[in-house]
Formats: structure tokens, sequence, C-alpha cells
């Protein structure tokens, strides 16, 4: 079992991390370098301030509001949770002054983030059973959806053990301690982290949460780099 | 399908794979906001004409053969092999696109399924599948751009005896040439389309603002755009260039072809002139009051029919609005409009493959055909040639008791001498 968790936690951390980042960054440099459209690929009416509208599409979706104003709702709760659980994994490897503007407890929202997070991933996911959303899905939208369920559930039940009823076996010390061990390439295991009752949920989460690492580079993921350069391209 | 022509075929895909179209066939997350864009969905329901459905068919052939997983994992994106079957589905669902760029303003990326569709258009030409209509034509065209000589003398003939019809239309002083052709230095040279139509209104127009004008030689439809092939398509507008190089113009002026000048405006590299739809044109000698139009000429409800190609595609919204207003008292906007106006249906080459499409031209249309009904106008205009005789078809098929009109003829209709 304990080299089970150290396989997970430590020499699959870094595998993943290695292929996100340089997977991203190479695929990413290798789309960059691609020749330029020679020409205009705009829609009309044009608008003023165009990298402004441009990061107003990638942000808020305005065309989903229109459309699907639901789907839209449940698009903004979703990356807005997501934006505020990857500042509160953040705030595992330190504290951060940025982040305590609005004083808190790590993690942020009281455990109700990950909640949301599950409503919205199982309504991306069961939207997917229906028709025509059905015959356009292929299997990599539904593995990346319950791969992101996985994640979600099993960091969450974590936080709602130690915010809802007090299950404070694995604190935010034995995390940074782990974490910032992995940071400056001194892995270690806190006692905590391998021997409480939430060490397999712990080692559950993180393989999961490599898996989707490793995946991302290569699935449709990368939106959250194209999005903006896309939407430029439509408004000139 | 044997090998060699697939690694052909492939090379064409490779050719086609620069930044934007990465980013196109890279980000889709198929989330099905582009479902109701699409009229061809909206009429027919059927959910292979989803716009993310077709990109799919060219995507699924690029996770193939353009990344790793392709090989190491194939199932988990359906990457499909390029064959017979493909090439198939291929041409279903390039041609039942007619490239009207709707579906790009409702994805939340804005992938251009056009985009896409000229990558399936592309493989079809270089697997001799395409309709060899249009590539007929478009080798017509580039025909006639290697041998102006040939053609030159019987082409001014002909265009000298519509010239009495432009007198028709606006009376001239005596020694002044109604349609001027070839002159060197003249400020506008306006490529019309073949057939008098496209050239006795637009001439009479010119004369009455005063314009120094010239008539091109060749015709502005690119049926190279039409058919998907870059090469033709640049060969067929190089004859335009050059021809405007030649003869030092200030500005090109495209008649009422969507195709024709959103591949001006836009697909030309930067040029030492000006290029401007007729519809612009137009509407700049009403401004500067070079001409004066009556608007008792025409009664009844208007309404007016954005060509996608010169309006979401090309950016001429409210130069047409801005002419209607001084043709009629009652002109009735289309909703949506216009950055949400429903394609009529013929673009992409459809209406130039003719009776072929026709059954389909009529069933994927039916929502724009509801949407002309519910104006309630009883004059539909349009300023673009393959959108006019589509919404010909339309008025036929749906008994929409409507006259349908080009903008240009209703403008030199309604000329105050």
């Amino acid at each position: 079992m304990e080299a089970l968790y150290h396989f997970v936690l430590i020499y699959m951390v870094y595998f993943s991390f290695a292929v996100f980042f340089i997977g991203t960054t190479i695929r990413l440099v290798k789309i960059f370098r691609k020749p330029k459209q020679a020409t205009s690929l705009q829609i009309y009416p044009e608008k003023p301030a165009k990298w402004l509208w441009a990061l107003y599409d990638t942000f808020l979706f305005p065309s989903v509001r229109k459309h699907k104003p639901v789907l839209w709702a449940i698009l903004i709760l979703f990356h807005t949770c997501l934006l505020f659980l990857i500042i509160g994994h953040l705030e595992l490897f330190d504290e951060f002054r940025i982040f305590q503007i609005i004083p808190h407890e790590v993690f942020l929202g009281n455990g109700f983030l990950g909640l949301i997070l599950c409503v919205t991933l199982l309504y991306f996911l069961f939207r997917r059973f229906l028709s025509p959303v059905r015959e356009l899905s292929v299997p990599e939208d539904y593995y990346i959806l319950i791969l992101l369920f996985l994640i979600v559930i099993f960091g969450s039940q974590m936080d709602w053990a130690r915010r809802w009823y007090g299950y404070e076996e694995l604190l935010v010390e034995d995390y940074r301690t782990y974490l910032l061990g992995l940071l400056t390439l001194k892995p270690e295991l806190p006692y905590n982290v391998v021997n409480s009752g939430h060490s397999f949920m712990l080692v559950v989460h993180v393989f999961f949460a490599n898996l989707f690492l490793i995946f991302f580079p290569f699935s449709q993921s990368m939106h959250s780099f194209l999005s903006l350069p896309m939407n430029k391209l439509r408004r000139g | 399908m044997d090998q060699k022509t697939r690694n052909d075929l492939l090379q064409l895909f490779r050719g086609k794979l620069n930044s934007a179209m990465t980013y196109y066939l890279e980000t889709c997350t198929r989330c099905g906001v582009c479902t109701e864009a699409c009229h061809v969905y909206a009429s027919t329901g059927k959910v292979n004409h989803i716009s993310a459905y077709r990109h799919e068919i060219v995507r699924r052939i690029y996770k193939k053969y353009f990344k790793a997983r392709g090989n190491v994992w194939p199932s988990v994106g359906e990457a499909k092999a390029l064959d017979e079957m493909a090439l198939e589905e291929l041409y279903e669902s390039a041609y039942s696109c007619t490239g009207c760029r709707r579906c790009m303003v409702y994805c939340p990326f804005g992938i251009d399924t056009q985009m896409i569709m000229s990558i399936a258009k592309l493989l079809l030409i270089g697997a001799h599948s395409e309709p060899e209509i249009l590539t007929l034509l478009a080798d017509t065209s580039i025909e006639k751009g290697k041998s102006l000589d040939i053609f030159k003398e019987s082409f001014m003939k002909g265009i000298k005896n519509l010239e009495k019809e432009v007198v028709k239309k606006w009376k001239m002083e005596a020694g002044e040439t109604a349609i001027p052709m070839d002159v060197e230095g003249a400020d506008l040279l306006f490529v019309a389309l073949a057939g008098a139509h496209s050239i006795v209104s637009t001439a009479a127009i010119f004369n009455a603002a005063g314009e120094n004008w010239t008539l091109s030689f060749f015709e502005a439809v690119n049926f190279g755009a039409f058919v998907g092939d870059p090469t033709r398509t640049k060969l067929i507008l190089d004859r335009i260039l050059n021809e405007a190089k030649r003869l030092k113009v200030k500005e090109v002026c495209i008649c009422e072809c969507g195709t024709a000048f959103r591949v001006m405006k836009q697909l030309a590299a930067k040029q030492p002139f000006k290029v401007s739809s007729i519809t612009e044109v137009h509407a700049r000698y009403i401004k500067n009051g070079r001409i004066n139009l009556d608007p008792s000429k025409f009664n009844g409800p208007v309404t007016y029919h954005d060509p996608c190609q010169i309006a979401r595609n090309g950016g001429v919204i409210d130069e047409p609005r801005y002419i209607l207003q001084h043709l009629t008292n009652d002109f009735r906007e289309m909703s949506p409009n216009p950055t949400y106006n429903w394609c009529c249906g013929g673009g992409g080459g459809l209406v130039a493959l003719g009776e072929e499409t026709l059954d389909f031209r009529m069933k994927s249309s039916s929502v724009k055909a509801e949407q002309i009904k519910a104006t309630g106008a009883t004059t539909l205009v349009t300023a673009c040639e393959n959108c006019h005789t589509q919404l010909n078809n339309l008025n036929d098929h749906y008994n929409l008791g409507v006259n349908v009109k080009f903008l240009t003829s209703m403008v030199a209709d309604a000329l105050i001498q």
C-alpha cells in the first residue's frame, strides 16, 4: 500500500505535471507557429476595441447566454468555481496575501464550491445523453466529464468531512508539507497524509487528477488557451 | 482507396492546417450551442446538418492522421480513416453547407464552419469527386483570363449592343459612351456578372452620378471559391486584380454578387485600390447628392434580404437600408436581422448547381420562407445574384407572392433625370 501511495502521490504527480506543462507548451508553440490566416475571418457588424470584445466573448460567453441561458448560467458557475478551487489548491502550498483580500479559511467556499462543481458536471454529463447533443458527442466528451466528476467528488468529500462534520485528521499544514516537498523536489509524505482516515480518498483524488493532467494537452480542454485567439479572429 | 491517393489527399489536408484552422479543429467541445444556427437543420431537423456534426466529419480524419492519439487511442475521439465512405460523408457535409457562417455567431469559440468545410471541398477536388460543373465553370473563367485578346473584340461588340438599353434608363449627351471599357486612369472599375441585367442598370446609375468608370472584361463570380479550390480562386481573382492595376483605377466596385465581393474584399491581399460593393457606391452617390431617387416608383411594403457574404461576412449592413429609405416609405425589417439573418439557402455553389440541388434547396430553406412571409412585404429586395435566384425559387415553391428585385435595378428605375 505504501508503494502505491508513493507511486501516485509522488512519481505519478511529477510525471503528469511534466506531461501537462511540456505537452501543453509544445502543442501551443507548434499551433502558434503555424502560418497565420492571411485573410480576415471577421463577423460583422464590427465594434471598436476588438481585443476587449474578444475578452468579453472568451470569459462571459455572450452567445451562449443569448441562445442557451440555462447552460450559460451553469457554465459560468462551473468556470467560476473551478477558478476558486484552483486558488484553493494554491493556498494549500502556502499563504498568499493577495488571495486573503477577503479573509477566509482554506479552502474557499466552505465546501459549497465542490458541491456546485459536482452538480454542474452532472448537468454537463446528463445533457449529453439527450438528443441532439448525444449525436454530436464522442467518447472523450463523456470521459473528461466523468474524470472531472471523480476528481471533484473525491476531493470535495475530504473538504466536506473537515468543514461540515469536523473530521480534521488531515490538516492544511499536512498538505503544505507534502506539496512544498513536491515543489522543492524533496518529496516527503507526512504521517497524516498516508495514515489518516482520508489518505485513501486523497490518493484516489490525486490519481484521477493526474490522469486529467496527462490527457489535458491532447484533449479539447485546450480551449482554455485557444478560446481567446479564436474569438479575436471572429472580432477581426 | 489506394495508399498513394490517401497520402496525396492527406498532403492537401496538411496544406490547410494554418493556425486558425488548427484552433478550429482542436477546440470544439460539442456543446451543441450551434444546434439552432444552421438553416438546414432548422428546416429539416436532421442532426447531420448541425454545424458541429459537419465539422466532426472533417475533425475525425484530422484526429486519425494529425494527432498522435489517432494511432494510440483512436476510439476516444472516434478518429476515422480517410476512405471512400469518408469522401461520401465529406460531400454530404460540404455541399449541404452554404458557407453562410451563421453558426460562427452562435459558437462560444467562434469556430468557422465554412473554413472547415474548405478542407472537405479540397479533399473532394483531390479525389476528383467534386461537382464537375463548378470546376468546369472555374476553368472557363481562368481560360478567359489567359486569352483575353481572343474574346475581347466580340465581348466589346456585345457590350456596345447594350448601350441603347442603358440610354433608355438614363439619357446622355451625344458622343458620350454609355458603357466605357478599357479606360486607363478611370476612377472606378466595375466588375459585373455575365448577363445584361448586371450591367445595364448599374451603367445607367454610374452615368447619372457622372462617375469616371470603366467596365471590366471579366465576370465577378468566383467559381473557384464555390468549389473550394484555393488555386483556382486565386487565378480567377488575379485576372481582375491585374486589370485594375493595368488601368490604374482608384476603386474596384463589385456587382451584386456576395461571393465575388467577399473574395475581393477579404481574400485579396492589400491592393493599391479601394474595394467596394455596388451597394456601398450607390449609398455614397445618394449621400453626396450625385443621384436623386423617386420613392413613388414603388408601391407596397418592401423588405430586404441581407446576403450573408455581403452583410454578416462583408460588413455592408447600413448601406442597403439607407438606399431603401430613399426608395420606399414602407420598409419592413426581417427578424432576426442582420447578423442573425437566415441564409437564403443558395450559397456555397448550390444555386450554381441548378436543378440538381433544387429539391434540397427548397426543403432546407423553409425557415427563410417563413421569415420572408412574416414581414408581410410584397417586394423582396436583395443585392446578390445567387440569393436572387434562390429567393425566386423559394417564392415559387412556397407561394410567397412577393416580387423579388435587385436593389440596383430599383435604384436605376427610380433615377430622377
